[in-house]
């Protein structure tokens, strides 16, 4: 069992790392991880900033601005940027990589291992979010340590967006893994997620959308949309509040992303296992 | 595994639905068959036959409508039945980010190989189908020869006890073809049981003990190749035949396959089919047909397939 999960996960890197888009994306990141090294430069003084330099000119805040309330700013940035462009990326970046393995003439040969469909989708799955959150977790802990060795401010909360961005992607992913199953389409599958992700912060407005909504239908329409689907908006504001050290609001999109992305794995478990190849 | 048959298909039905219109397309249809432990055994017929749907049955990824496969006893829809099968498909597509070892190591680790039985036999099996030089060679730089070649490394990679084989000499040259020959015959010395799905009749019958011929997804003759192919013979076909009756004649037969109420026998004298005709007629059976039959596997083949086409076409309708 573990030999075989191993193998496929393995696998699942070595074919993110034939893509050279996943490579583009590592490459992003020690890009902005060396924007901080190089070029961002910060004078502290007493737990103040006494100078922020950008290319080597002011930038920003000058004299006793607090070194920490700028540290956690800067996180939220990050963290929104990380959220935002690079969940996008990464959705793009792994929806060719489920119908790949159903292509003619590879899907018979990892079928005629004695490993069940359950296991060959999980693995890949597991897979997929091994690379993503080694991409998350390269950027968020190299620019965590950058700015913990440049301010002597080592604010643990930011690593809280590794913990959301991975898990929200876990949660696209899991769309990604049913639409590929069920439609092999890279393209399409892209669409539908990053479609989720856009709707998310509409459909998260629910407390005026009901105000506005004249008919009680649409207003029940628009609240089973909210609570059904996973909460990409809601889930960046968690994030946000937790690297900023801010106190975090209710956890229940946490509960029915996790939900929806259970259910959407199970019945593409399901399609994968009743499909003939 | 203590089964004495490697392969086992009881009344192998796969009907596939089209979504929209509702049409069926009966792609196999009944087949039953029996494999032998040991046997090299060959699965003809002409395109659309059925013989890939067959082979996609035996190893699960194509899910049978009705009836069963087994392997060695076991229920091909269980994972575990395949562990004792080598699969090579036809028109494999290894993906290319592997080099050959890696490919190999990939697939032995599907099978449940340990890293370091894994790290064994990866130089063997290179060395076993002409490839040592080209382990650290990304396969994307492969012919189409060398990646058959490493097919055939990766479907034994896990020491199988059946090897399914679709097309196997595709793309090969003669010589590469004869050297995978050779690898097959040493396999097959070993006990290993071959099931190879072919076009190529030439090769089926140097290489195979015993075939079965498809048409339509209906099985229409199986038998063993060296009495198929002994001299020109004659194929009687009967209806109405009792069990008892069968089992008489298919011992006097070079070869008999039963289907839809039908038995059809393969006798290679005159003297032969008119005393099975003589026993038929003494049991009240109908004789629907007797057509000679030719002496190599490709006469054979074309009678079987257009034979069952022409011969009973309400059979063919049902």
């Amino acid at each position: 069992m573990m030999i075989t999960t191993a193998a496929l996960i393995r696998d699942t890197f070595r074919e993110a790392f034939a893509r050279k888009i996943f490579w583009g994306l590592f490459a992003l990141s020690t890009l902005m991880i060396l924007f901080f090294l190089f070029i961002l430069k910060i004078d502290v003084v007493e737990g103040a900033i006494a100078t922020v330099t950008l290319f080597g000119r002011p930038a920003g805040p000058r004299g006793g601005v607090d070194v920490d309330r700028l540290v956690r700013n800067v996180y939220g940035g990050i963290a929104t940027f990380l959220y935002t462009w690079g969940m996008a990326l990464s959705v793009f970046a792994s929806a060719g990589l489920i119908p790949s393995v159903l292509e003619p003439g590879r899907i018979e040969l990892l079928l005629s291992k004695p490993v069940s469909r359950l296991h060959i989708l999980l693995g890949r799955f597991l897979g997929n979010v091994a690379v993503v959150a080694c991409n998350v977790a390269y950027l968020v802990l190299g620019i965590w340590t950058i700015f913990g060795v440049k301010t002597g401010v080592w604010g643990p909360q930011f690593l809280w967006a590794i913990a959301t961005t991975v898990f929200i992607f876990a949660v696209l992913l899991t769309v990604v893994v049913l639409v590929g199953v069920v439609f092999e389409s890279a393209a399409l599958a892209t669409m539908v997620t990053i479609a989720l992700g856009l709707v998310s912060p509409i459909l998260a407005q629910t407390t005026t959308m009901v105000r506005l909504l004249s008919s009680e239908l649409a207003r029940d329409v628009w609240r089973a949309l909210y609570h059904a689907l996973p909460k990409v908006y809601d889930l960046g504001r968690l994030t946000l509040d937790l690297v900023r050290r801010e106190p975090a609001g209710d956890l229940t999109p946490v509960f029915s992303s996790a939900l929806f992305g259970a259910a959407a794995l199970s019945l593409a478990l399901y399609i994968f296992s009743r499909r003939d190849f | 595994m203590q089964s004495e048959q490697a392969i086992v298909a009881s009344n192998l039905t796969k009907v596939y639905r089209s979504r929209w219109t509702g049409r069926e397309v009966r792609a196999i249809d009944g087949v039953s068959l029996a494999v032998p432990r040991g046997a090299a055994y060959g699965l003809l017929g002409p395109n659309g036959a059925g013989k890939t749907t067959f082979v996609k049955c035996l190893l699960s990824a194509v899910h049978p409508t009705a009836g069963a496969a087994y392997v060695f006893g076991r229920n091909t829809a269980d994972p575990a039945a395949r562990q004792p099968i080598g699969y090579l498909p036809e028109n494999h597509r290894f993906p290319t980010y592997f080099t050959g070892e890696g490919l190999l190591d990939f697939y032995a680790a599907l099978s449940g190989l340990p890293a370091a039985e894994r790290k064994r036999r990866i130089p063997r099996l290179l060395d076993l189908v002409g490839l040592e030089q080209w382990g650290r060679v990304r396969i994307g730089k492969y012919s189409k020869g060398m990646l058959q070649r490493l097919g055939l490394a990766q479907a034994l990679i896990h020491s199988p006890q059946l090897l399914v084989l679709d097309e196997p000499t595709d793309g090969v040259d003669p010589v590469g073809r004869r050297h995978i020959r050779d690898i097959l015959r040493q396999l097959e010395s070993q006990g290993v049981t071959i099931f190879i799905n072919s076009h190529l009749l030439a090769e089926v019958e140097l290489f195979c003990d015993e075939v079965a011929i498809l048409r339509k997804g209906k099985l229409v003759l199986t038998g063993a190749v060296r009495e198929l192919v002994a001299g020109k013979g004659y194929r009687l076909t009967a209806s109405g035949v009792t069990e008892r009756l069968y089992d008489e004649l298919r011992a006097r037969a070079a070869a008999a396959a039963s289907r839809d109420g039908y038995v059809d026998f393969q006798f290679t004298t005159r003297q032969q089919v008119n005393a099975a005709v003589d026993a038929l007629r003494a049991e009240d059976c109908e004789i629907e047909a007797i057509v000679p039959t030719a002496s190599t596997l490709e006469e054979v083949f074309v009678q079987a397939v257009e034979g069952a086409s022409e011969e009973r076409p309400e059979a063919a309708r049902a």
